[in-house]
């Protein structure tokens, strides 16, 4: 008996030739992950508490010095950060659920034996997240613009004047875009979750003579509450971090401002050369995203089941 | 360099950082890597006083730079020199990031393409050595247009680039346009307003031109036209006169043709739809640079014989005229070989062979031999076999020469944009945009210890 703790223990400090295998396994991973993530990061928090220092007048030559809390104080004291904060908490609060819904619509409707031809509507919902992100902007860009648009040129014919790009438009059609490319691949990872559910469940349900709609909304609905809890965490990281589909419009629409998302702003400071400044921000947004989706996850793991 | 593929080079960088910006800890990881390589140098070093001695021995050079076809250019070079070999790099993607990092790392090129905008930037960052101990390089002053050497040399002796194209402005017309509707081509801002008015009122869908709210190095433009200063050297400060009497007028004038509809706010230059409503006849003139005239002979051959080109419309009888865009050819930090470079910079950028490569190129020159080039006093077929070129080359003489731009300029266009961009969706007016402007100057350069003060 006294011997097998230290078996045990062994196995975990992973001694022996076991363990060099660990170690050639893990590499490959931890190599890269160590030099272009843990060192990068490490890197902007340690720059993020630098401020920039100069001597020689005019044209004098710079240096960095520690600065403590300056640059994030800098951060919360940034109205346009604020601002863009709030932007894509609106985005977020009405693009992410609105996204999930018709997600898991889709996810349902594939998963019923109603619905024929089911690998074709499988790939054709999941096809938009093969485009990249940036060529459907640009694509949704052109369907858009006043000047190149068959959609606003057909909506004019029946005298309508839509003006996706104005200033309070410009934000909803940066969302659909996010919801045209996101839908697909959120309701292919509830689906998957659909697909494993066992069929005997589905049998014990009939017999007590539940409708196709109650298995939906009482069976398979809370059974893959754990894949909607992951997709809205994905979905809300992906909101905090929005840069692509605004960038993008931002060529054709001066309504989306250098600062519109919290990392436009990030990118503007820091093709300014103010490295520091952009380093505080950065660290800010990721804490607050670390925050929000842990904190989601909290909040739902006990109602889920997880 | 001329902007004339703004769209398609915005494209290529919106790709760029959307590979940089992905999780919010990977856009982190994404400004460390761009901070990765810089050094925090002690206070009070100094790269100023260079020697500029010839090495004996054969040289090599390295010189980055975003022009197409320069390979034949320094080709013929190398073949005409072959104790100062020069080597080229085009950095055409993401010019200013590459260069940024090669001097972080210590691996700057002798010589590298820099826009007149970004000299002060690229000044402050430590990015360049003075090559006005090389009397060559000093004596080429007077073979250059006169506001082009004052941007390579600050205002003051030292000699940190030289000027290699321009974009000296002019009003591009539709004049079948404007002959429909018996309206005269304007001479002055006054006119053009009041011919805005006219044509509007004569077709609905037509406006004079259009106002891109983001589009600061464009309205910058303007601004000097009209001898606004941005920025001003005196006590060894930056003195920040961006919201100037001079700029307010500009600023005033474009407010009211915005209030009135009478230019069009939803077009983005060089992009896909602003093509395309000058397809459709919808805008009559178009304030461009000397680069742009091959713009509309290129998207929109139909057109031809339609357009003509002539001096901007002025201030009152003031002739001045205004540059947008253009670059230089910097000498910079680490340069060993300064005395070769100079020889080189300044064959490459005022020998008449050298610039009339260039200029095939698209590159409006900036030396003065180069306006004297015979393909620039040639009628173009699309102006209706016009000598246009004259019309440019009387406009960059034209230009004010205590014209200065800022060291945190791109900040600033950035948050003049944001601004304009509000005014012409009706939320403040362009002179508030100045204001914007000139407080983020000050502020900016405050962020990064730059001593200003407002002017």
């Amino acid at each position: 008996m006294t011997t097998h703790p230290a078996r045990e223990g062994r196995r975990l400090r992973g001694g022996g030739p076991r363990g060099g295998t660990v170690v050639a396994f893990l590499t490959p991973f931890f190599l890269p992950f160590a030099l272009f993530y843990l060192v990068p990061v490490g890197y902007a928090l340690w720059q993020s508490f630098r401020v920039i220092r100069r001597t020689g007048g005019q044209f004098g030559h710079a240096y960095t010095t520690f600065g403590g809390f300056d640059q994030y104080a800098q951060v919360f004291r940034n109205s346009e950060f604020g601002a863009s904060l709030g932007r894509v908490a609106l985005f977020g609060i009405v693009q992410v659920p609105v996204m999930l819904f018709v997600a898991l619509i889709m996810a349902l409707l594939l998963d019923t034996p109603l619905l024929r031809i089911k690998s074709f509507f499988r790939i054709a919902a999941f096809m938009p997240y093969a485009v990249p992100g940036v060529i459907a902007a640009i694509m949704w860009s052109f369907l858009y613009s006043p000047q190149l648009s068959p959609i606003v040129d057909l909506l004019n014919g029946i005298g309508l004047r839509p003006d996706f790009l104005g200033p309070g438009a410009v934000l909803w059609s940066a969302a659909n875009i996010s919801t045209w490319l996101w839908t697909g691949y959120n309701m292919l990872i509830m689906f998957s979750a659909l697909q494993s559910i066992p069929q005997e469940l589905y049998e014990a349900a009939k017999i007590d003579g539940a409708s196709n709609w109650a298995v939906a909304w009482r069976i398979k609905v809370p059974i893959i509450a754990p894949s909607i809890i992951l997709t809205t965490v994905f979905s809300i990281i992906g909101t905090l971090q929005l840069y692509a589909e605004p960038a993008v419009l931002r060529q054709i629409s001066s309504n989306i401002s250098s600062t519109f998302t919290p990392n436009m702003l990030a990118y503007a400071v820091a093709s300014g050369n103010n490295y520091q400044q952009a380093a505080a921000i950065s660290v800010t947004i990721a804490v607050i995203t670390f925050v929000l989706s842990f904190g989601f996850m909290k909040l739902t793991a006990k109602r889920a089941g997880l | 360099m001329p902007a004339a593929s703004i769209w398609e080079e915005d494209m290529s960088i919106v790709a760029r950082r959307i590979r940089l910006a992905g999780a919010a800890f990977t856009a982190l990881a994404g400004v460390a890597a761009l901070t990765a390589c810089s050094s925090s140098s002690s206070p009070g070093s100094t790269s100023d006083a260079a020697s500029c001695k010839p090495a004996g021995g054969t040289v090599t050079l390295q010189y980055w730079n975003t022009v197409p076809g320069m390979d034949q250019i320094v080709a013929l070079w190398n073949q005409k020199n072959p104790t100062i070999k020069v080597e080229i790099k085009n950095v055409s993607n993401d010019q200013y990031g590459q260069i940024g990092n090669a001097l972080k790392a210590g691996t700057a090129p002798e010589l590298a393409q820099v826009g007149y905008d970004e000299l002060a930037n690229l000044r402050i960052q430590d990015a360049f050595v003075d090559a006005s101990a090389c009397t060559d390089a000093t004596a080429a002053k007077d073979k250059f247009v006169p506001w082009t050497w004052s941007q390579t040399s600050f205002g003051g002796t030292g000699v940190f680039a030289m000027p290699q194209d321009t974009g000296p402005m002019a009003l591009f017309v539709r004049s079948d346009i404007f002959q429909k509707h018996g309206v005269a081509i304007p001479k002055t801002w006054d006119e053009y307003a009041a011919a805005a008015q006219k044509l509007h009122a004569a077709d609905p869908n037509l406006t004079i031109t259009f106002f891109d709210p983001n589009n600061a190095e464009w309205f910058n433009g303007l601004l000097w036209q009209n001898s606004a200063r941005m920025y001003q050297y005196a006590d060894n400060k930056w003195q920040v006169t961006v919201d100037s009497t001079q700029s307010q007028q500009v600023a005033e004038y474009w407010q009211k043709l915005i209030a009135a509809k009478l230019v069009r706010t939803d077009l983005a230059n060089t992009s896909p739809p602003m093509y395309a409503a000058y397809e459709k006849n919808q805008v009559a003139t178009y304030v461009g640079a000397a680069w742009a005239y091959g713009m509309f002979r290129d998207n929109l051959p139909k057109q031809a014989g339609e357009w003509t080109i002539v001096p901007m419309p002025t201030w009152g009888s003031n002739p001045a005229s205004g540059d947008w865009g253009g670059s230089t050819v910097a000498f910079m930090k680490g340069n060993k070989h300064l005395y070769e470079s100079v020889k080189f910079n300044v064959w490459l950028n005022s020998d008449p062979e050298a610039v009339a490569l260039e200029n095939k190129q698209g590159l409006y020159p900036a030396s003065l031999a180069g306006l004297q080039l015979p393909a620039l006093s040639a009628g173009v077929p699309y102006y209706d076999n016009e000598k246009i070129f004259d019309v440019f080359a009387d406009s960059s003489k034209n230009i004010d020469t205590n014209f200065a731009w800022g060291p945190t300029q791109k900040t600033v266009n950035l948050a003049l944009q944001d601004a304009m961009a509000k005014a012409a969706a009706g939320n403040g007016t362009l002179r508030d945009a100045l204001k914007a402007a000139q407080d983020k100057a000050l502020s900016s350069m405050k962020d990064q210890a730059i001593p200003a003060v407002a002017g």
